[in-house]
Parts: structure tokens; sequence; C-alpha cells
């Protein structure tokens, strides 16, 4: 049984959001939840500052803090390493959000995409509603809606239980990529086996030095960044007094 | 309209109030309260502890007699078992509105997770109401069950303790204070729960006009100066947990207790809740009075009533990892009209169950 694992090469990044689009649009995510998200930071003093860029998302952690104090065992690990989610044993307690150290787990305080079920029309006459979109495309809720990621999870879920990233655990069973994998027009985002020594994420891990966020923390994630980038150079010298 | 059926009328009406805020959590969802994914515990939680905290601090006066053989607090011991009772199922109110799912719970049992302390504190709570049923139908019945009172008194422990395990195992959020809470939650649970009791029987005995007895009356004049001393001890480590937590450490996590040091929770669990009553019940003059009795043990139950809110708040205002894009450093919190209408109802139902035993059971009657 393979163990995922994620490389996130930091230096391949641009930051272009592909990633949040795609997910969003894989698990019917609905607004306000970020399955996909970022952390940004800005460092230096005026005028030496710099922007930098996280990508991140639920980290799958080999000891995850979500799983051990779900009363209900909602929150689960598959022997993949994957840190799933069942809504119908979710009491909606938010104890995982509370354990949680990345901040990843989101709660349906309201039933999802509301704002596709208006009928009102952005210009009367102009626009269609969004209620109106939805229909014309078919869609359940959305008008993107996948069906395909109802395979293991409720394709759109109900309000009252948690949700967050499945590391597309329903294309990963059919030998497909994450979604925002796949999507990443740079690259920068690597899937595969830790327990493969040859896989792609194994070499890169080899290559240069990772780091994973939180490690004190002890979770062990199973999201890797590597390499950051900097195209700024400086000339050489010691400082002063 | 005689007193009793005006105060039931009131009860009621909050009774109302609390139907219709399930009814409007469960049907618009949980955004009727101060949702954000940050301010994930609110005031519903928070109300929950308090109750859940007073029963067990009720469960530990249960226990002087039954346990400890300090027979002389026998003449109280079936208003604090039923008052126990009513208490609890104020918190069970609470608890359920702050479940999403609350029909979930069924997994509890058919999905067990031995390994978290929520579901240890499901099945500790489980066993404690049966138990605790059970140990009032025997002193109903005329006797004290040795063996029942044990057993309440060991769960009581279990069930305080286990909150301070299911916060203390937050590594996420240290300014839940960890393990120091499995200590500190007993400890102020006993202090509620005293100034249940004592704030009960005494309304109770200002309202029927009854003279105390010298020896009762000198029972609750230990019990008023007992409880002024737990708040006092109280109040001792709640200043260290300042230092320690709010001004000492230099752990960015502990921000979150920095900004409730000084909030006003803050202030009126401390100068209220704990300086106040250990004051007010330290001096003799005053604690010799029912006024004062009431005074020490109603402001002892708001100061807990905020405590709680402010611990609660302590672990969530801050935002972790990605929650804090966009959000500020500390995120403010105002509780809905439905969140109040969540504790108000768990007050409405405590009140109502302990009215109607007050009127039908006899709470007065020493067991065998």
């Amino acid at each position: 049984m393979p163990r995922y694992a994620m490389v996130i090469d930091l230096r391949r990044c641009v930051g272009c959001g592909s990633c949040s689009i795609s997910c969003r649009n894989e698990n019917n995510v609905a607004e306000g939840f970020y399955w996909s998200h970022k952390i940004t930071e800005t460092s230096g003093t005026f005028p030496n500052v710099r922007y930098h860029y996280i990508p991140t998302l639920c980290n799958h952690c080999e000891n995850p803090p979500c799983v051990r104090g779900c009363p209900t065992r909602a929150m689960h690990k598959l022997d993949n390493g994957i840190t799933m989610h069942d809504p119908d044993k979710c009491i909606g307690c938010r104890y995982c959000m509370i354990n949680c150290p990345y901040g990843v787990i989101y709660f349906n305080w309201k039933n999802a995409h509301a704002s596709w079920k208006d009928n009102k029309a952005v210009i009367p006459n102009v626009t269609s509603s969004p209620a109106e979109e939805v229909r014309k495309n078919g869609g359940k809720g959305v008008p993107y809606f996948n069906p395909e990621r109802g395979a293991t999870l409720p394709d759109i879920r109900p309000k009252g239980v948690v949700e967050k990233c499945t590391f597309c655990d329903h294309r990963v069973s059919r030998d497909k990529l994450p979604r925002c994998v796949e999507a990443c027009p740079a690259d920068a985002r690597v899937f595969g086996d830790l327990d493969d020594p040859k896989s792609e994420v194994n070499q890169l891990l080899g290559k240069f030095r990772p780091f994973r966020l939180k490690e004190a923390v002890g979770t062990e994630p199973a999201v890797y960044y590597i390499r950051d980038f900097s195209s700024a150079g400086y000339p050489r010298t010691k400082g002063g007094v | 309209m005689n007193r009793y059926n005006l105060w039931i009328g009131l009860l009621g009406l909050g009774i109302l109030l609390g139907l219709w805020t399930t009814f409007k959590v469960y049907s618009v969802g949980f955004a009727v309260y101060a949702k954000t994914d940050v301010l994930v515990w609110t005031l519903p939680l928070s109300t929950y502890i308090f109750f859940s905290l007073t029963s067990a601090g009720l469960a530990f006066v249960s226990s002087f007699p039954v346990v400890f053989g300090i027979k002389r607090y026998e003449v109280i011991e079936k208003r604090t078992v039923y008052l126990e009772i009513a208490v609890l199922l104020g918190s069970f109110v609470c608890l359920i509105l702050h479940l999403g799912a609350p029909l979930n719970v069924i997994y509890i049992l058919l999905s067990p997770n031995p390994a978290s302390p929520l579901w240890w504190l499901a099945v500790l709570y489980g066993a404690y109401f049966v138990l605790l049923l059970s140990a009032f139908w025997r002193i109903h019945t005329g006797s004290i069950s040795k063996t029942l009172g044990m057993l309440v008194f060991i769960i009581a422990i279990f069930t305080s303790t286990t909150l301070g395990w299911l916060l203390g195992m937050t590594d996420a959020r240290p300014s839940l204070n960890a393990s120091f809470f499995s200590f500190y939650f007993p400890l102020t649970g006993l202090a509620s729960g005293m100034a249940a009791l004592l704030l009960f029987t005494m309304i109770y005995n200002y309202l029927t006009n009854q003279s105390l007895t010298a020896d009762r009356d000198a029972l609750f004049n230990e019990f008023a100066r007992l409880m002024g001393i737990v708040a006092g001890v109280i109040g001792v480590l709640f200043l260290w947990r300042t230092v320690s937590g709010g001004i000492s450490s230099t752990a960015v996590e502990y921000q979150a207790f920095k900004h409730m040091v000084g909030s006003i929770p803050y202030n009126i669990e401390f100068w209220l809740g704990l300086v106040a009553p250990t004051v007010l019940m330290l001096v003799p003059k005053i604690r010799a009075t029912v006024g004062g009795k009431i005074t020490a043990s109603a402001l002892l139950l708001v100061g807990m009533f905020a405590g709680r809110l402010e611990f609660v708040l302590s672990g969530v205002v801050r935002p972790l990892g990605q929650m804090a894009e966009g959000r500020p450093e500390i995120v403010s919190y105002m509780p809905t009209v439905y969140e109040v209408f969540v504790a108000l109802f768990g007050f409405a139902v405590m009140l109502l169950v302990y009215s109607i035993g007050e009127r039908y059971l006899k709470l007065e009657a020493v067991p065998d």
C-alpha cells in the first residue's frame, strides 16, 4: 500500500492560484472554504521588503491530532496515508478544528452554495440569475458541479459538519493525480509514494533540504516544501558596526 | 396568579425562546451564531462548560456526607443531588445546540474512538446521568446509597478532569493552558457547585419565610466560609495562570490569552467571581447574613460564567495557520442574540426542572 505525500517546490510556484481554483471545481467547494489555500507573509523593513507565498492544504499528517481527537472516527486515516472525513459520522463538535495546527478544516455553518440559489439577476433583463446559471449548466448547487466528487464523499457536504482537502482520494483511487497537482501550470506540486524509494517525491526530498509547517508540533505532515524563490542578489559584504 | 405560577410562566417563555432558537439553528444553520472559521467555540460551549463543572462541583458537595462521612451535610443531600440533575440537564441543552449534527451522536456508540477525550466525556456523562437519577431515587425513597454516592463522586472527578484533558491535548493551542485545567476545572467546579447550592437554599428559605434552626444556620455559615476559602485559593491559581501564560510567556501561541487578560470577562471572573466572594465570606458579620450569602454566591456564579467564556475565547481568538490569511492577529467576539438565547435556554431548563422539584419532591426532606 502506498504512503502518499506531496512536495511543493516554492521556486517553481508562481502564486497563480490555479491549485485553489481547480480544487474548488473538482470538489464542489463552497464559497468561503479553502481546501487549497495559501499563507502570505511580508518580511523586511521598507524599502527592503519581500513577499513570501506558501501554498497550503491539509497536511495529511502521520500523527494527525484531528483524527486522535475525533470521538466518532469521522476523521480517520486511510491505509494510503490520506486523512479522510466521513460526514455521516461527524457530530459537528469542531474539536478537529481546535486540534488542527494548520487551520485547514472548515465547518459548514449553513447550506453550501447559498448564493447560487438566488433567482434575482445581477442586472435585470441583461444577465441571468445565479439559479438560472445552475439550471442551464445542469449543475447541482453550482454551475461547475462535478458529480465525480460523490464517489467517496457527499458531492456537496451538508450543513453542520466539517470538511477539508482529501488529496483528491476519489481521483487517486483511479490512478489519477490530485486535481491541484494536475492543474499546476508550473509543475510546482509533485505527488507520489513515500514508501517507493524511486518515486519523484523521494528523489526531490533526497536532493533538496525540505521543511514542513510547524514541525515542532510533531504531527509529521505529508506535505513537504523545497527550495525558495528569490531573484535577488547582493554585493559581497561582512556587514558593519 | 401566585408568585410560583408567574415564575413558571417566565421560565416557560425562556423555553419557548430556546425552542425557537433550536428551530433557527437547525433550519438556517449555525450561521445564526457569531460564526467564523476562527471562532469555532463560543458562548454555547462556554455555557455548557459552566453548567457541567457546576454539576461536578455539586457532586463533590454531595459526597461530603456519603463519601467523607461528614454526617451534618446529610440535611442538604437531597437538594444537592436534585440540583445536580437540573444543572446537568441545562448543560445538555447547551451542548446539543453547540453540535452541528447532534443526531450523529449515535456514532459515539457505533464507531467509538477511545483515544479521544471527547468520546470519554460522552460516555462518562451518559453514565453520570443514569447514576445521578438512581442516587436521587434512593434518596427520594428515604435512604442514601453509599455505593451510588461513591460512584457519582468518582465519575464527577473524571468528567471534570477529562474536560481538562480534552483541552490539554490541543498542542495547537497551548493558550488553553494544557493540563493545568485538569486541576483548575474540578476546583472551580467545586466553587460554583457550592455557590449554586448556597444560592438556591438561601433563596428558598427567604421565599418561604423559613427561619433556620441553629444547627442549620451553623452549617450554612461553615459552608459559606468554605466557599470563600475555595474562591480565594482559585484566585491565587488564577493569578499564577495570568503570570505564566499572560505575562511571562514569550510563545506566540499565548497571544490569544494575553489578549484576554484585562478583558471584560477576565475582570468579571477575577474581581466579581473570586475576590469579592472571598472577602465577603471571610468577614464573619457579612457571612452570617442571608443577604451576604446570596450576594457572594451569586457573584461567584456570575464570575464563573464569565470565566468559562474567557477561557474558551483564550483558545480561539487568535487564528491559526491558513485561517490567519486576510484576518487580524486577534479576532474580536460579540455573541449574537441566538447565542444568548441558547444560554438562556440552558438556564430556563435548569431552573424549571429545579423549581418543579422544589415544589413537588420535598427537597428539604432528610434521608434516613
